[in-house]
């Protein structure tokens, strides 16, 4: 509380913040130093601020849980890329393999005309990763591996239908209610981590180069293949409007072997309106 | 926790990096990436997210290093990553954040060289403390503390990553201190002011 006639001006909040980052000129510092040096309040005031700040610098800087790298070359687009790393599949030892079996129904029977294919990446100079985590988790623990291409086993609703791969009648593509089950295969993985960030995994929902993040839990590692899985809901899906619309679920698997290297595979998938 | 001022070291390495030297940026990434993966963890509270922003950040600052003129790398790169951790809160903020999730075992330095049970306990809590207080700030106060008290910039550096004036970052400042100060200060075992000090 000012108690001179010839205290300066008390300063304000902006000031004595300020002041305690030396952020302030020359005139305006010595200004509030000569208040606060006559007025208790305001010393109170600033010696909260500090310790605040020093509460605040105190916190512990922490190391990034995984290596941040480049490719080799620049990506061409801006995010998400191009089909350039689907067929050389004779190329890669490891393999990727994405399942979906349910799409987005409204209600009623009537089918999804969604497409099916799975494409095991090629080796590729492709992004080294897109947000794996940040947006949507599953819905709850997957359903165990023995489910993955089990359209029948699932249990889902009566009024669903089946899209069978064409190339393979084991993988189908099975859309009821709406949610979306998704499994991933990383086949060859050097690693057994059921942990995404560990095997370099993320799975992206991408429409018109805008893609949602969806978080792959491990499931199991099924004779040292790791798998991931999960229920998402797409009607939480913060995805634009309109809902309804066709979109690829891109994995990216950036291989967790030190070299480098990143496979990936784009599936189509169609939401119903 | 402050890191130096490293512009005129960075000049050589963009000089290099904007000719295509792959070696050059990463040294780039190596200066930068525990400060930058540090702001972004302390803006979105989870460890994956934050590693995603900064690999993100690190990959967007490489394709278009060729742009970069006179500005700042240091500037620039946090820009990126500022840009993206607002991104993700536009994207998942239905989802929040869980930053008790955060993973301890990846903390650098605790301090004490070998606190107690007891002592760590209550580090551990004071961390929790802080860091809930800075998540509950909304968005352009939270990066703007971050920027000054994480990241140690000058006023004058968070203005040109934020893109605003100068007063307004003084102010962002000043209310979000304000802000967690009060937080604060409901935990008075964790956190005594002056005055309980004195009193005691």
């Amino acid at each position: 509380m000012p108690s001179e006639p010839r205290t300066p001006a008390e300063p304000t909040l902006e000031e004595l913040s300020a002041y305690l980052d030396h952020e302030l000129d020359s005139a305006a510092e010595a200004r509030v130093a000569d208040h606060v040096a006559a007025c208790d309040q305001c010393r109170a005031r600033l010696e909260g601020l500090r310790e605040t700040a020093h509460a605040i610098r105190a916190l512990p800087m922490e190391t990034p849980p995984r290596r941040f790298t480049i490719p080799e070359q620049r990506r061409r687009g801006w995010r998400w890329a191009p089909a350039g790393w689907i067929g050389s599949a004779a190329v890669a030892l490891l393999l990727i393999a994405v399942g979906i079996q349910n799409l987005h129904l409204p209600a009623g029977p009537t089918a999804t005309s969604g497409s099916f294919s799975t494409n095991s990446g090629g080796l590729a100079n492709a992004p080294a990763t897109r947000s794996e985590k940040g947006a949507v988790p599953p819905l709850s623990a997957p359903s165990p591996f023995t489910q993955q291409f089990d359209a029948q086993s699932a249990g889902a609703a009566t009024n669903a239908a089946t899209v069978v791969d064409s190339s393979n009648s084991a993988r189908r593509l099975y859309p009821a209610n709406d949610r979306m089950r998704v499994t991933v295969q990383l086949i060859g993985s050097p690693s057994t981590s059921l942990q995404s960030a560990d095997q370099g995994l993320t799975l992206t929902l991408v429409r018109n180069g805008q893609g949602v993040a969806l978080r792959p839990v491990g499931v199991e590692s099924f004779n040292g293949t790791p798998i991931f899985g999960g229920w998402y809901d797409l009607a939480s899906f913060p995805l634009s409007a309109p809902l309804a619309g066709d979109y690829r679920l891109q994995a990216t698997w950036l291989i967790p072997d030190g070299s480098g290297r990143v496979l990936q595979v784009s599936v189509p998938v169609r939401i119903a309106g | 926790m402050f890191p130096s001022n490293n512009s005129n070291d960075d000049r050589d390495l963009v000089g290099r990096a904007r000719r295509g030297d792959r070696e050059a940026f990463t040294q780039l990434i190596v200066q930068y990436q525990v400060p930058l993966y540090n702001m972004a963890l302390r803006m979105v509270g989870k460890p994956d997210d934050a590693a995603d922003i900064a690999q993100e950040a690190f990959l967007r600052a490489w394709e278009k290093i060729r742009t970069l003129r006179e500005a700042p790398f240091k500037s620039w790169l946090f820009q990126i990553a500022a840009n993206l951790c607002y991104d993700h809160f536009r994207r998942g903020r239905r989802y929040g954040v869980m930053p008790d999730e955060e993973i301890t075992s990846n903390v650098v330095g605790l301090g004490i060289a070998t606190p107690g049970p007891q002592e760590r306990a209550e580090a551990n809590e004071r961390t929790r403390l802080v860091r809930d207080c800075i998540q509950a700030l909304d968005h352009d106060m939270r990066i703007a503390i971050v920027l000054r008290d994480v990241n140690g910039m000058a006023y004058e550096e968070i203005a040109a990553v934020l893109r605003v004036p100068l007063g307004t970052v003084k102010s962002r400042i000043a209310r979000a201190r304000a802000q967690v100060q009060e937080q604060l200060q409901r935990h008075p075992d964790f956190f005594p002011t002056t005055e309980d000090a004195h009193a005691e």
